[in-house]
């Protein structure tokens, strides 16, 4: 018997870690080819190099997606933290007709593919006749981010203690200084992960941008994925290295503010 | 009548109709309303009407047609394309819930915080990677001179490299890698709330851990594998980049023939009805799985 359930133990762990090997074994190998110096992808390594990095520094065209990534991502996380967090309180404290209804209105950019969001974009900007701008692709980015802030924010919502702010208003203070003590900081936590959630998914977006960027005028996922089409060498690599250097930073950063567990409520 | 009832006892109705009446907070809904009137609702409606047309209708006139749906038909190349969408779709769904049940489960029941922070670092870290990124790992190790076949070969298990990517078996080998961490979070938390002490009132009634398992969690876990099966499937369906790259000529999918067709064969028009063959599908499975959820929670409550 006591044998037995251990070996069920040890089938439950061997499995988990085998899965955990998968997840993480592949990220940690393109390291390896970031600082080998050969000049395809050859394993096992010979040696050791940063040329692939000066390499992907070097490039105008890698430098100037990565730059017009980041301004695009933080657009998107201003925007779609004042969008959603509005939207949310909007929701919530509304008593409005036909919430429910709207609510699965937001969230539907999640369950649909997003390529389609991409094309009905290309289309429509192509009818209208304004091209391909970079606050249209701003604003198709933001599209399918901000139902990461809507949906952070009502959780926290709806975990939300009222009495709180009874006890603010009984105490003397006006609506505005309510919500700006009171609901503002209380909610906070649910606006800022969400904001994050909206900024990985703007800097790590294809499809929508796909259909959206100009030549010259790409994002690094998009100038990533040209390259790659014809070339498979180390600066793939860096550049690999420097984006998972900059998620990290916001993963380091997102348990530090608010701790990662929130996350699980969702 | 109601309002009949609602004068006679004012003060209650009057409480009651202000919680009915949109609060000022209200108005808040305007800016998300608008971004998604402008952005979201009116282009997939613009793309519905294009798929129905013969050009663009800026430039000429243009009249109803259905001649792109009969194209999508005429050719086997179009549903063969949609077939291999859907299987690709199917079987990163199955892989990817194989792989990520244990592990959401592990997730959901480690006791220690750190455990369980370490956990989710490493389900959440390759979220964080990027699509383009994970691509290219799994390009680095399943090509001919990728870290697989060079390890194989070193150690004589096989003269020649194996092919294992430019295929369906790379491309869904690299999107299970790259959807499992959706499906984890997704059912972590539905574990997450299944009681334990239900398992273990299973356990003290003589069920081994396995019987416990299947008769009390798995089955109370079902809304949590269809929503992250449904997640990750209409993930899967729409992936372009990793078809793209580790299918090579092998695969086609519709997400592929739907960027050529603007891309290089300028047909808006019917990328537009091949958009929206893709909606219909998924579409009609979100509506498949609500049916099945709802019939879920009736059994559930009956």
């Amino acid at each position: 018997m006591r044998a037995k359930v251990d070996l069920g133990a040890i089938a439950y762990f061997g499995c988990n870690g085998a899965i955990l090997f998968f997840l993480l074994a592949p990220i940690a190998i393109v390291s390896v080819f970031a600082v080998n110096p050969t000049p395809y992808i050859s394993f096992p390594p010979v040696g050791f190099t940063f040329a692939w990095f000066a390499k992907f520094f070097a490039n105008p065209d890698f430098i100037n997606a990565l730059w017009l990534s980041l301004k695009v991502a933080t657009a998107v996380l201003v925007l779609s933290m004042l969008i959603g967090a509005t939207a949310a309180l909007a929701l919530v404290r509304g008593n409005l007709p036909g919430a429910r209804l709207a609510t699965a209105l937001f969230m539907s950019p999640l369950m649909l593919p997003a390529i389609l969001t991409g094309l009905a974009l290309f289309q429509i900007y192509l009818l209208v006749g304004i091209g391909r701008p970079i606050w249209g692709l701003v604003m198709g980015h933001t599209v399918v981010a901000v139902p990461y802030v809507i949906r952070t924010t009502l959780a926290v919502l709806h975990n939300f203690d009222r009495r709180l702010e009874e006890a603010a208003a009984a105490l003397g203070a006006d609506p505005v200084r309510v919500f700006l003590e009171v609901t503002l900081p209380l909610i906070r936590p649910g606006v800022i992960a969400g904001g994050i959630f909206a900024f990985i998914v703007s800097f790590d977006q294809f499809p929508v941008s796909l259909f959206l960027v100009v030549p010259k005028g790409e994002t690094l996922p998009v100038v990533l994925f040209n390259y790659m089409k014809f070339d498979l060498d180390g600066a793939i690599a860096a550049a690999s290295m420097v984006s998972i250097a900059l998620a990290l930073t916001v993963v380091i950063l997102l348990e530090w503010m608010i701790g990662l567990r929130a996350y699980l409520k969702l | 009548m109601a309002s009949n009832t609602a004068e006679r006892v004012s003060p209650v109705s009057a409480q009651t109709r202000r919680v009915r009446k949109p609060t000022a907070v209200g108005w808040l809904i305007w800016p998300a309303l608008l971004l998604f009137a402008l952005f979201f609702v009116l282009p997939l409606g613009v793309l519905s009407v294009m798929a129905f047309l013969s050009g663009n209708p800026v430039n000429a006139p243009v009249h109803l047609t259905l001649r792109h749906f009969q194209r999508f038909f005429a050719d086997d190349l179009y549903p063969e394309a949609l077939w291999a969408t859907l299987r690709i779709g199917f079987l990163t769904t199955l892989a990817a819930l194989l792989l990520g049940y244990p592990l959401a489960h592990l997730m959901a029941r480690a006791h220690s915080r750190i455990a369980h922070a370490l956990l989710l670092m490493a389900v959440i870290a390759p979220m964080l990677t990027g699509i383009v990124v994970r691509t290219f790992a799994w390009m680095t190790l399943l090509q001919d001179r990728g870290v697989i076949n060079t390890t194989l070969v070193a150690l004589g298990v096989t003269d020649k490299p194996l092919k294992l990517m430019y295929n369906e078996f790379g491309t869904i080998v690299a999107l299970t890698h790259i959807y499992v961490p959706f499906m984890v979070l997704t059912l972590a938390g539905v574990i997450g709330r299944v009681d334990e002490r239900l398992e273990d009132a299973a356990r003290s009634l003589g069920a081994t851990r396995w019987q416990a398992f299947r008769e009390v969690t798995l089955p109370l876990s079902l809304p949590g594998i269809l929503a992250g099966s449904l997640l990750v499937f209409a993930l899967s369906i729409s992936a372009y980049v990793t078809p793209f790259l580790m299918g090579g000529t092998d695969v086609l999918t519709l997400p592929m023939l739907i960027y050529q067709q603007v891309s290089s064969s300028f047909n808006p028009n019917f990328a537009g009805a091949l958009g929206l063959i893709l909606l219909a599908v998924s579409l009609t499975l979100v509506i498949a799985y609500n049916k099945v959820l709802a019939g879920l929670a009736g059994e559930e409550v009956s």
